[in-house]
């Protein structure tokens, strides 16, 4: 358990310079000083289904895979790049606790920007309207949402170097584009399972179905998006651990 | 007593039949060789296939062909073995955003040892980084990140220490305090491998020497005998001067000068013996009347005089 603590933390600090805290963290604000520049003159309904348009927009299909997608691939990637992997190997430590460690690490940054983001958007709503329901379910879709690009993008980071380039192709165009098309691919998109996750947590009179209008999802239950994610996570610890056991871990 | 000088006794590490390939390119070829308690030198040029080599001892790569079983297991199957063993790789990598403390301490816990900041200090003090230690590695020099590397490995206090080029980059005091570190650690009864691409270097560290070349053992045993293996080898040795032609001929009066050929000005002189001929230089120019401006052995590089070896076993 020491172990896996040190490695989660060294791996937090290791991915989270200064200068990604700042950059990382303007980009949270960013959805919230849109939103606030949107609002400023709109009656309550006005406001509630621009903070709707912003988080199926912005929030779920932009910053959050984005975010997540980055941190993640760094996890093991930046290890296996610089040459600090064998470092870590080389201990006796079972290979899934050191996986479980880095999926935490990459959980604990993504998932903590991104509720950075959340909580800023849904704040500066609940100060104006005094409606505060909405802070909880989008720190939960949110967080779905990221434990799934964690998932995906933590062991592709250790195969390629270009895993950020491969997530935003699968960003922009299977899931913006070609899911957006065909919505029962839905399933396969990780931020349309957060999303449905807010859904179901939002108080139904709340998210009038003109805030959401034209929605490009399939939804799912919140009990599927949990599931979902708990398999995303398990698969993707197995799978590290399985390449931390049987590949080569540095290259010729 | 092994008859075969590439093993030992009471091996720790075994290597039996390995090779490994990376695509098209063997990068080692069918070795089999052993290592036991004191330091064993790992000799040869760069691209030899040495990391490849401790790599695969270490389990951070499989052999393609071949077992290696490092305290009767390879470490991969068994993640506990790595308790024992101690890796400086030669990679300048380590946590730049870590202090020396940090990182040795971070190895400490990821080895399980209870009191870990104790055993940090106890592993940095063996490398004199005491007044570093609180710096951000982000900030060292290569030679004192060697050092870091080199406390990170030894803070487990482990039974077998595999460093890949460890002097790369540190200065001469370092240097000697590390050399003498390392065959401490012999003498404790550690199973210690070094490697290195300088004879001066592994002669300094061990007695013993694997010296590796094109993926293959070129030559095993005591430097003395490695020494006397490469006594053999014929050097050409390029020597520019005012008078080519009355040099060749007073050059050729001493049995140590095989041959000589007058090449675009200058004399190649085949040689066995360099040592020897430097003086008869000396002397055979102050007859000829010549003023030698270069002296400067062709083909005398280590991986030259490996592939020698190689070639003659």
């Amino acid at each position: 358990m020491r172990a896996a603590w040190a490695i989660a933390t060294a791996t937090v600090a290791q991915v989270l310079t200064l200068r990604r805290a700042i950059i990382f963290g303007a980009a949270a604000l960013g959805p919230t000083l849109v939103y606030l520049l949107l609002v400023s003159t709109l009656s309550e309904e006005a406001a509630l289904n621009r903070l709707g348009f912003m988080i199926l927009i912005v929030y779920f299909p932009l910053l959050v895979p984005i975010v997540s997608l980055i941190v993640a691939a760094g996890v093991l990637g930046a290890e296996r790049r610089d040459g600090t992997l064998s470092f870590l190997v080389l201990r006796p430590i079972p290979r899934w606790v050191i996986a479980a460690a880095k999926a935490a690490a990459a959980v604990t940054v993504a998932g903590g920007l991104n509720a950075f983001a959340a909580l800023a958007l849904t704040v500066s709503y609940s100060v104006e309207s005094g409606t505060w329901d909405l802070v909880f379910p989008l720190l939960v879709g949110g967080l779905l949402a990221s434990i799934i690009y964690a998932a995906i993008f933590v062991p592709l980071g250790f195969f390629t170097d270009r895993a950020v380039l491969v997530g935003l192709l699968f960003v922009f165009v299977f899931e913006n584009g070609i899911v957006s098309a065909l919505r029962s691919l839905s399933p396969l998109s990780p931020w349309r399972t957060g999303f449905s996750a807010f859904l179901a947590l939002a108080p139904s009179d709340l998210l009038t179905p003109a805030a959401l209008a034209n929605t490009p999802v399939e939804l799912i239950s919140l009990s599927r998006a949990v599931l979902w994610t708990a398999i995303a996570a398990v698969v993707s610890v197995a799978a590290v651990a399985l390449v931390l056991r049987n590949r080569d871990l540095t290259s010729e | 007593m092994s008859s075969d000088p590439a093993l030992v006794d009471s091996p720790t590490v075994e290597v039996t039949d390995v090779s490994k390939w990376f695509g098209p390119k063997v990068a080692v070829s069918a070795m089999t060789c052993s290592f036991g308690p004191g330091v064993t030198g790992l000799l040869g040029p760069n691209g030899a296939g040495k990391t490849t080599l401790l790599r695969m001892l270490t389990g951070l790569i499989r052999p393609s062909q071949g077992t290696i079983s490092v305290l009767g297991v390879w470490p991969r199957s068994k993640p506990g073995v790595y308790s024992d063993i101690g890796l400086v790789p030669e990679e300048n990598a380590v946590y730049t955003h870590m202090t020396a403390r940090e990182y040795v301490t971070y190895a400490a816990t990821l080895s399980g040892i209870d009191d870990a900041g104790a055993a940090a200090d106890k592993a940095i003090e063996e490398v004199a980084l005491e007044d570093a230690a609180d710096r951000k590695l982000a900030g060292y020099s290569k030679g004192m990140r060697q050092r870091a590397k080199v406390a990170a490995a030894l803070v487990a206090d482990p039974k077998i220490l595999v460093l890949d080029e460890p002097l790369n980059g540190t200065d001469p005091v370092q240097r000697l305090r590390l050399i003498d570190l390392f065959r401490r650690l012999g003498e404790e009864g550690r199973t210690v491998i070094v490697s290195s691409h300088v004879l001066d270097e592994v002669e300094r560290v061990s007695s013993r020497v694997l010296a590796i070349v094109d993926g293959r053992l070129a030559a095993a045993g005591d430097v003395a005998a490695i020494r006397r293996a490469m006594s053999d080898i014929p050097y050409r040795v390029r020597v520019e001067t005012n008078r080519p032609r009355e040099l060749a001929a007073r050059l050729l009066e001493d049995a140590v000068v095989h041959g000589v050929a007058v090449d675009d000005g200058s004399l190649l002189v085949e040689t066995n013996d360099l040592s020897a001929l430097g003086n008869h230089l000396a002397v055979a120019a102050k007859r000829a009347e010549a003023i030698p401006t270069v002296f400067r052995p062709e083909d005398a590089s280590l991986e030259s005089v490996f592939r020698y070896l190689v070639r003659r076993r």
